[in-house]
């Protein structure tokens, strides 16, 4: 579905560069749950923001279903970005002014959806979310994990098939993150979603199916979870990251 | 068209823009209100432009419409440089959630387009309350204008389609202008930069203090020599003042936001004395990337100070020459030493209804005492002749009950002075005699009401000597002069066929042309009126304009900080800092950040203001008018103006930011 060729990203001017993606390379799937670690500086929110067209990459190539993001015109990158792709911030990025249901149907509403076939998808979205009772509500009336909820709802609600979750839980509490996880691995395992979540968090990273570790902007190792239980391919990546030369406590 | 809805829930995106700008009206709600204000400026004005009841009040404002319209140009320049600065920094502010609408899907032209709508329908919106606005104050206008005419006034709400039209024409192009770049840049923005935009580097300060040091003392050298050229006068040397005056503000602005970290860096003791280090942290790191906008507001404030004080000078000016010659309804002061002509009188019995006149003649004296005496007061006077001026006393109190003043005793053997009010202090001094005839008069007093003085064929140079008749027999005629009380005002087409009669008169000579001084009570009214109107209306009007668009500026500068200052005090809190302290780090800060961008101005603009009203003849700018009372009221209005928008911030901060 994804193939991520060879890229390259530099920051600064003449004088100083900063290189922060050297050449990475990797495929997902359709329907794949991948997992980006590394520590801080590593590149894996630069990789996130190349793929998302948040950011644009300096060499290289990102092909969708064969397309390559980097030709597509305004309009058609904004078509991309309307029905292919979801995001979700660490720090939710909802809009204060619009209650929860508004929040989730927006996106909808840019596809030029008709307004009853809005309010069923939201409806319908946010009961497997587990957000219908808030949907009247504005995001300072409700929890954080419950606004995080809202954002993955945002997310999906238009059929998109790659969703994009940059460190979703970095700002929930253990029990909003275990919550949150398991809805996206119900999304990624009952709908089919494909889901590609940068996180530095080694608990997080065991839900995904697979886990690149990106170091100092390239590909440090690729971990497999197959048919081995998540407690087991947690520890298997806390050992990667000891390997990969950070401190273990900074990445828990 | 795009513009998606989704009726069931009820939100479109026009609504979404709405309810962001409600969002934002806290923090921006000084800015609309200062649009408001723009657009009833705009409209006030243009109401004047348009009001033939105004235009047709005399000749002399028959430019009133040019006038006002080149003012407005500059205005309209300043309030589209206001709005396109606030549309810029309302646009960095909001870069997250205008990336968002990005990422989800919106193209850049369609949110240029939806930030253009908005911003055009706040834009909208204070059109329609500055209008109704601009109504009431274009009647405040029109009461002052009719009030310098001496015309009755009576309140008519009216609504002027032209007036209306001219302000929407204005507003447009501001707007047009404003939005322009906005649109611009979100057409060219990429999400990234939206997103990120608040992670985004400061701007470049300057970091060497060797070219901090030079560039602040060489600004400083800048400033002294651009107030000194400003205040020589001439168009070449106010340029190059003027220059100068910008060049110091730039540099001054630059230099000192980067040095004061640098000060304090290198005198810890002093950087956390009490409160220093928070005030000077919160401080520099606004300062730091402001020091253009700093100069730039700091420019703006020097060029109010000085309209407004040239609008009071101009007033000030006007008002004294008009007092003094509006003393008589009617005056004629004929050129040389015959008498006045018989022209005048012909036309005078047969249009104009005359309740009291005199004709009468100023003398010479036999010597110029009391002149070297004036002179060598060190007053600013200019020597008209060579002996002092004398009126009889008969004429003298015929002349006073003419103006309407009460009348004065001379007793015999006594000589009175009737002087400018300037001169009054030094000539109540002088108590020598005067010998006329071989008769010795004596100081009898000094009287120094308006007597039409201020010209050499008026009643004397500045003072004039009021003897006993028999004491002036005999003396030699300076000139011949007729004055009058008329049963009714002089009208503008009368004396403009006195003047007629003057000019036909004084070109008979074709050798040496030599005119009559002719004054009339209601033509210097209306002259002072036209002039103020014309002159001082528009200084007042771009002052005004200017004050308001660098105050508003300062002003969402410092409360669009206000999640952060919260944020900042709550932490405060926590570590130990108790609510009165904060309060006082809060007013402190502050304090700084109001005060430094009109200092400079206060510095350069009250030693050209007084220079400037020092400028006009003496006896004309005293009392109200006078330089001291000039520059302190230039001051009072600007501050006045000034401490509106400082203590609007100031509730507003202090409410938001200081935990409860």
């Amino acid at each position: 579905m994804l193939q991520v060729q060879n890229i390259e990203k530099y920051y600064g001017s003449k004088n100083n560069v900063t290189k922060a993606l050297d050449r990475v390379s990797f495929d997902v799937e359709a329907g794949e749950f991948l997992a980006i670690m590394g520590a801080s500086g590593s590149g894996k929110t630069t990789l996130l923001n190349c793929i998302s067209t948040i950011d644009t990459i300096s060499a290289g190539e990102i092909l969708l279903d064969g397309v390559s993001i980097a030709g597509l015109s305004e309009g058609e990158l904004a078509k991309f970005r309307r029905e292919r792709l979801g995001f979700v911030f660490q720090d939710f990025n909802l809009l204060d002014t619009l209650t929860i249901e508004e929040n989730i149907g927006l996106a909808l509403s840019l596809n030029h959806q008709d307004p009853g076939t809005v309010q069923n998808r939201v409806r319908e979205v946010a009961g497997k979310l587990g957000i219908t009772d808030v949907l009247t509500k504005f995001p300072y009336q409700v929890s954080g994990g419950q606004k995080q909820r809202t954002a993955v709802a945002r997310a999906m609600v238009a059929g998109q098939s790659l969703l994009l979750a940059d460190e979703p839980t970095g700002a929930l509490d253990s029990k909003a993150s275990k919550n949150l996880l398991e809805i996206m691995t119900a999304m990624n395992r009952g709908l089919g979603a494909t889901i590609l979540m940068v996180t530095h968090d080694a608990y997080s990273a065991s839900y995904a199916k697979r886990v690149l570790f990106l170091k100092d902007g390239r590909v440090f190792n690729e971990l497999l979870r197959g048919e081995r239980g998540r407690p087991v391919f947690y520890h298997e990546i806390l050992d990667v990251l000891a390997a990969l030369g950070g401190d273990v406590s900074d990445v828990i | 068209m795009f513009w998606p809805r989704w009726g069931v829930m009820s939100v479109t995106l026009s609504e979404l823009s709405l309810r962001n700008a409600k969002r934002q009206a806290r923090d921006y709600l000084v800015y609309f209100v200062t649009v408001v204000m723009a657009a009833a400026l705009l409209y006030s004005f243009n109401g004047l432009v348009f009001s033939q009841e105004i235009i047709t009040l005399s000749k002399g404002i028959s430019v009133l419409p040019l006038m006002i319209v080149l003012a407005s140009v500059v205005v309209v320049c300043v309030f589209g440089w206001l709005v396109a600065y606030a549309t810029r920094f309302m646009l960095l502010r909001r870069g997250r959630e205008l990336g968002l609408y990005l990422l989800i899907g919106l193209e850049n032209r369609q949110l240029a387009r939806l930030f253009f709508l908005e911003n055009l329908a706040v834009g909208g919106c204070a059109l329609v309350l500055g209008t109704a606005l601009g109504g009431l104050l274009y009647q405040a206008f029109r009461a002052i204008v009719l009030a310098l005419f001496g015309q009755p006034y009576a309140f008519s709400f009216g609504f002027s389609l032209p007036a209306l039209g001219l302000t929407v024409l204005y507003f447009a192009l501001i707007y047009l202008f404003a939005l322009r770049r906005s649109r611009k840049y979100i057409r060219r923005a990429n999400i990234h930069d939206l997103i990120y935009v608040d992670r985004a580097n400061e701007g470049m300060v300057i970091q060497t203090g060797t070219v901090r040091r030079w560039m602040f003392s060489f600004s400083i050298v800048l400033g002294v020599a651009g107030t000194c050229l400003l205040m020589a006068g001439g168009a070449i040397l106010g340029v190059i003042g003027a220059g100068c005056v910008i060049a110091f503000l730039f540099g001054f602005f630059l230099s000192f936001a980067s040095g004061v970290p640098a000060f304090f860096d290198r005198r810890p003791a002093r950087k956390y004395r009490g409160q220093s280090l928070l005030v000077f942290r919160t401080l520099t790191a606004k300062l730091a990337t402001m020091g253009v906008l700093m100069a730039t507001i700091s420019m703006i404030f020097t060029a109010t100070l000085i309209s407004e004080g040239s609008g009071l000078v101009f007033r000030g000016l006007f008002a004294g020459r008009a007092a003094e010659s509006a003393c008589f309804d009617l005056y004629i002061g004929a050129a040389g030493d015959g008498p006045v002509s018989r022209d005048y009188f012909d036309f005078i019995q047969d249009n104009i209804s005359v309740e009291r006149e005199l004709h009468y003649c100023v003398y010479q004296a036999e010597d110029s005492r009391v002149m070297d005496y004036v002179e060598r007061m060190g007053e600013d006077y200019h020597r008209y002749f060579d002996r002092d001026p004398v009126l009889r006393y008969s004429d003298y109190a015929a002349l006073r009950a003419i103006a309407g003043y009460p009348p004065v005793e001379l007793k015999p053997g006594e000589y009175l002075i009737h002087c400018r009010a300037y001169l009054e202090k030094h000539l109540t001094g002088y108590t020598q005699p005067i010998s006329l005839g071989g008769a010795s008069l004596i100081p009898g007093g000094v009287h120094a009401e308006h007597l039409l003085q201020n010209y050499d064929t008026g009643n004397g140079a500045r003072y004039i000597l009021v003897v006993p008749d028999e004491a002036a027999e005999g003396l030699p005629v300076f000139h011949h002069a007729y004055a009058a009380k008329t049963a009714q005002p002089v009208a503008e087409s009368q004396f403009d066929l006195l003047c007629d009669i003057n000019y036909r008169l004084g070109e008979q000579n074709l050798l040496e042309p030599s005119y009559d001084e002719i004054h009339t009570r209601a033509s210097e009214k209306a002259e002072e009126a036209a002039q103020t109107v014309l002159v001082v209306f528009p200084l007042f009007y771009l002052a005004l304009a200017l004050t308001m668009t660098a105050a508003t500026i300062l002003t969402i500068q410092q409360l669009s900080e206000t999640e952060r200052y919260r944020q900042q005090f709550q932490l405060l809190q926590k570590l130990g800092m108790d609510r009165r302290e904060m309060a006082k780090a809060l007013g402190r800060q502050f304090t700084i950040y109001y005060v430094l961008p009109a200092v400079p101005p206060v510095l350069i603009g009250i030693p050209f203001i007084l220079h400037l009203s020092r400028a006009p003849e003496p006896g004309v700018m005293v009392g109200m008018n006078s330089p001291g009372a000039i520059a302190a009221i230039s001051l009072g209005i600007f501050f006045l103006i000034y401490a509106i928008y400082i203590l609007l911030a100031y509730t507003s901060l202090r409410r938001n930011v200081l935990p409860q």
